[in-house]
């Protein structure tokens, strides 16, 4: 780990931002690693000075044996504070695109390779889970976000804590990742036709690959569905053809930015709408968005980017 | 985990504060303990049938008994038994209204300081190792309030751990921890708690432990020199009545009589004494006081008392002298003082019969008794065995060990069974000298006990049948010496013993030096030992002190986190720790492990980059596999794995980096 410079040292927002965002996994050390009292912790000072009062009036040495064990007490747990954390490697993991709207999962690896049992390591990110963790193991938390834009939706500072083991103190290590989730526009919500475009036509020019009218032959090539083989040939010994068609005007389905109507976000709703809704009825469709121009087509591959476009416009 | 609804961890709550309430029922009133225990019985009900526990009316009518029954019981708020009673009703009643993880905290802090007041009642070593005890299966339940589930087991261990490396770091603080006695008015003390001091009687054979309090009874201080400590006898009650067992002040004492002196002799010791409060107006002079200022008074026993108001802390002037004669004795005083429970049995009328033959006088029959007590193995104890039955034959033919009333008693029993008229007197001996104020100290501690025998022409005559069997008890004058010296003589091994008891003898010599130890460096390391302890290591001054505490702070933290560290560096798994050798040796090629990465991932990753290594690589990857993750792992496959690593060569120089760089 490279160090710090003295004035980033001590720079109020690395105790609860996190130090600059990190692709490679984090380390919890000394350096990342906080430790301060907890309510019920200053409530132990409290009690140990009463106690310590206590033993002073009395004069009784019994008495301040007991304070001082407590106070000792106190001070050992912030050693076990630190070992609860310190150690533990956490990382990025991956993270699934989601619709705005929906809950995004930042998916984070906790790797405990040291012999130290780890009782109820908190993440939290928008809402906290804790988990605990045998000696040389590893996990996988999913920390869930709300997201309401799309875009690309960063993670906030998650912020690993502690109060293991007595809850006096709160041992944390805000960590900041280079990790962000794709979110598409969310899908409109009301019922919407797809469009009779005939617009394609004119731009589309000569791939107009269909799946009504058989216009001919041509050898294979990755991605051809397999309903499209030409099996008769196949079993004829003549190589692996796919049968070409030559789709209607109609069924080339064109989604145009310019069809829709509203706000610049409502017409990708409803673009989001018509990919989702043309790839699920199996249509050939192509995107136009000003500025961006994907080719008809269909399978995931091609539905997926027809939302990153959507997603990013 | 849900800590409000989790039963495990109120069962264990609710345990570890019924144990650190229960030794508080011998001392506080049993309404109280019998309110706490009604609420604790009531919250464990209520763990298991939550519609049991009391609504909110019901809990305001409880905590008003509580208050109530608090008021009741003590007249009062401050001192260490409404002290301790409001937080033990304080703990009962919290422990109804538990709505948040907070309110468990607080629960817990309630009971430590419950625990705490306990060794203001009590100070023995069993009482600290069960508070110790008790003190950690609280932490473990706050343990528990950390975790994720309430394993008993794991939150015990960990409390314990924590308990055992906090030790160390107690007796630090505990050793240099600057102690300052609190001055008197902090003490809030309970105008209706029975104070310590002397008792209006005397039953020796009922105590079988004898308190030591190194509480102040009083100061004194001498205008001119100070009297030898052998001589210093602080006269308190006189006791010449006895049922056999109990000795008390007689019917016919009273103020009204005025005592006579006929004549005073020697020196004359001008002195102020400062009495600390107590409950009776008793005044402790040295015998024999000659002038004394208007307050005061004597009774026909010469014992001193006060008309002022005894629960505040006075001053008075007195003058005394060390010789006196209190001339002849009156009808009715002879009678008083030769009274017996009954006839003497006739195993003492033998022993007074030996001990009287041959002689002339009175001087010389005391003296007599005084040899039989020191010549027949008489021990000084403070903790004899109980003398339930006749007491005094018991002490003087069975058990012949006792402290200062049992002689005494047994003294003042043997003159007036052979109708010398004798009386036991109560007060303080000896006082340690405060060479800063340059005043005596009297404490508790110094309470004793010695006779009185009327002698013809001489009057009233002092012996001290505890001298006779413990002189150190008189004469010497530090006061630690004092309060443990003849246990100390206890301590060393009588060669003569017989019998196959021998063995628990030495137990229990063995238990008393411990005890010694326990009183000497723990009970009684207050500011003038503490003082003394330090400057004989070479730390005087408070500064030192403070030095030191923060050295050993220092120094504990750098080794318990230095242990901490190491334990954690070194994985306990030999596979894993001969796998992560077999990492290293492939981090030489370029080829580092990564995070998260299997060893089967990292094995296909080596072999596509260099797959010359496949052979070496799978062996030890398989053997890795099935020894960690297998059903049944065997020692062979580890010393294999071993071999396997060990025979791993990488060449020098190799990189998997520039390798595969040179195809670019």
């Amino acid at each position: 780990m490279n160090s710090l410079s003295l004035k980033d040292r001590f720079r109020f927002s690395r105790f609860f931002r996190g130090e600059k965002p990190v692709d490679g996994p984090i380390e919890l050390n000394q350096r990342r690693i906080f430790i301060l009292p907890s309510a019920p912790g200053f409530g132990f000072v409290i009690l140990i000075f009463l106690l310590l009062l206590i033993s002073f009036v009395y004069n009784n040495n019994l008495a301040y044996l007991l304070t001082f064990l407590l106070a000792s007490i106190f001070f050992v747990t912030i050693l076990h504070s630190y070992q609860s954390l310190s150690g533990l490697v956490l990382q990025q993991g991956h993270s699934a695109p989601v619709f705005a709207g929906e809950d995004a999962a930042f998916e984070v690896l906790i790797y405990n390779q040291t012999a130290t049992a780890r009782t109820q390591v908190q993440l939290s990110l928008e809402s906290t889970l804790s988990l605990d963790m045998a000696p040389f193991s590893n996990s996988q938390v999913r920390l869930q976000t709300r997201t309401s834009q799309r875009g690309w939706h960063y993670a906030n500072t998650i912020t690993c804590f502690s109060f293991y083991p007595l809850g006096l103190f709160r041992a944390w290590s805000p960590l900041r990742f280079n990790l962000k989730t794709l979110v598409y526009p969310k899908p409109w919500q009301y019922p919407l036709p797809l469009p009779q475009t005939l617009s394609g036509a004119a731009i589309s020019g000569n791939t107009k690959r269909g799946v009504d009218d058989f216009a001919g032959v041509q050898t294979y090539y990755p991605g051809a569905s397999i309903k499209s083989i030409h099996w008769k040939a196949f079993a004829k010994q003549q190589g692996l053809l796919v049968k070409q068609y030559s789709g209607t005007q109609g069924s080339e389905l064109w989604l145009d930015y310019e069809e829709t109507s509203g706000s610049v976000e409502d017409r990708l709703s409803q673009l989001c709408r018509w990919v989702l809704d043309a790839e699920q009825q199996g249509l050939i469709y192509g995107l136009t968005v000003p500025g961006i121009r994907l080719p008809p087509d269909h399978g995931k591959t091609h539905q997926l980017k027809c939302l990153e476009a959507l997603a990013l416009f | 985990m849900d800590v409000l609804a989790n039963r495990t961890l109120f069962v264990f709550l609710l345990t570890a504060i019924g144990l650190i309430a229960l030794p508080h029922s011998n001392h506080l009133p049993s309404p109280l303990v019998i309110f706490f225990f009604i609420i604790l019985i009531w919250r464990f009900i209520g763990i298991w049938y939550q519609r049991w526990l009391p609504g909110k009316i019901l809990l305001y009518a409880l905590t008003f008994t509580g208050l109530a029954l608090l008021y009741q019981q003590h007249l009062g708020w401050l001192g260490r038994d409404p002290g301790t009673s409001l937080f033990m009703t304080a703990l009962s009643l919290k422990l109804m209204e538990v709505k948040r993880q907070r309110d468990i905290y607080l629960i817990a802090y309630l009971a430590f300081i419950v625990a705490a007041s306990q060794f203001l009642y009590e100070q023995s070593m069993f009482m600290a190792a069960y508070i110790v005890f008790v003190c950690s299966v609280l932490l473990a339940a706050m343990v528990m309030i950390n975790s994720r589930h309430a394993n008993i087991k794991a939150s015990l261990k960990k409390a314990m751990t924590i308990l055992m490396q906090a030790l160390p770091l107690t007796l630090i603080i505990f050793v240099f921890f600057p102690r300052v006695e609190a001055p008197r008015w902090l003490l809030f003390e309970d105008p209706n708690r029975a104070m310590t001091g002397l008792k209006d009687s005397m039953e020796p054979g009922s105590i079988s432990d004898l308190g030591l309090s190194d509480e102040l009874a009083f100061r004194v201080k001498f205008t001119g020199t100070i009297p030898p400590v052998a001589s210093l006898y602080w006269r308190g009650p006189v006791f010449s009545y006895t049922d056999g067992k109990r000795w008390t002040q007689g019917r016919h004492q009273g103020s009204g009589m005025t005592p006579s002196v006929s004549e005073f002799n020697g020196d004359v010791y001008r002195y102020t004494l400062l009495m600390e409060p107590q409950d009776k107006p008793w005044v402790y002079a040295l015998d024999m006081p000659s002038e004394f200022s208007d307050e005061l008074f004597q009774n026909a026993d010469y014992q001193m008392l006060t008309r002022k108001a005894p629960d505040k802390r006075s001053e008075y002037q007195l003058t005394s002298s060390l010789l006196y004669n209190t001339g002849q004795l009156q009808e009715d005083e002879w009678v008083k003082n030769t009274q017996m429970p009954g006839a003497a049995s006739p195993k003492i009328r033998r022993l007074i019969a030996d001990l009287q033959s041959g002689t002339l006088s009175t001087e010389q029959f005391v003296g007599n008794i005084m040899r039989h007590f020191r010549e027949e193995r008489f021990s000084y104890t403070l903790r004899p065995p109980l003398m339930e039955n006749n007491p005094v034959e018991t002490f003087l033919f069975e058990t012949r060990t006792g402290f200062c009333s049992h002689y005494a008693a047994a003294f003042v029993y043997l003159m007036r069974a052979a109708n010398v008229p004798a009386r036991v007197v109560t007060g303080y001996q000896g006082g340690t000298l405060n060479e800063v104020g340059g005043f005596l100290e009297i404490r508790q501690a110094d309470a004793h006990a010695w006779a009185e025998v009327w002698i013809k022409g001489r009057g009233w005559v002092r012996y001290d049948p505890t001298a006779a069997v413990a002189p150190e008890r008189i004469d010497q004058t530090s006061y630690f010496q004092q309060q443990f010296g003849y246990e100390l003589a206890q301590l060393v091994p009588r060669r003569n013993l017989q019998g196959s008891f021998e063995w628990l003898k030495t137990t229990r010599e063995l238990w008393r030096s411990l005890d010694y130890s326990w009183q000497r460096w723990v009970i009684n390391y207050h500011s003038a030992n503490q003082l003394k302890f330090l400057a004989s290591l070479g730390i005087s001054g408070l500064n030192k002190m403070i030095y030191w505490l923060i050295a050993g702070i220092a120094v504990f933290t750098a080794v318990l986190s230095g242990y901490l560290f190491r334990q954690r560096q070194k994985p306990k798994d030999k596979a894993l720790q001969l796998y992560a050798r077999f990492c290293k040796k492939m981090a030489a090629t370029g080829l580092v492990i990564r995070a998260g990465e299997g060893p089967q991932d990292y094995a296909g990753r080596i072999k596509s980059v260099s797959p010359e290594l496949a052979g070496p690589v799978d062996r030890i990857t398989g053997l890795f596999i099935r020894y960690r993750y297998g059903k049944k792992p065997s020692g062979k496959d580890l010393s294999l794995l071993k071999a396997a690593i060990s025979e791993l060569r990488i060449k020098k120089g190799y990189s998997v980096k520039g390798k595969s760089r040179s195809h670019f």
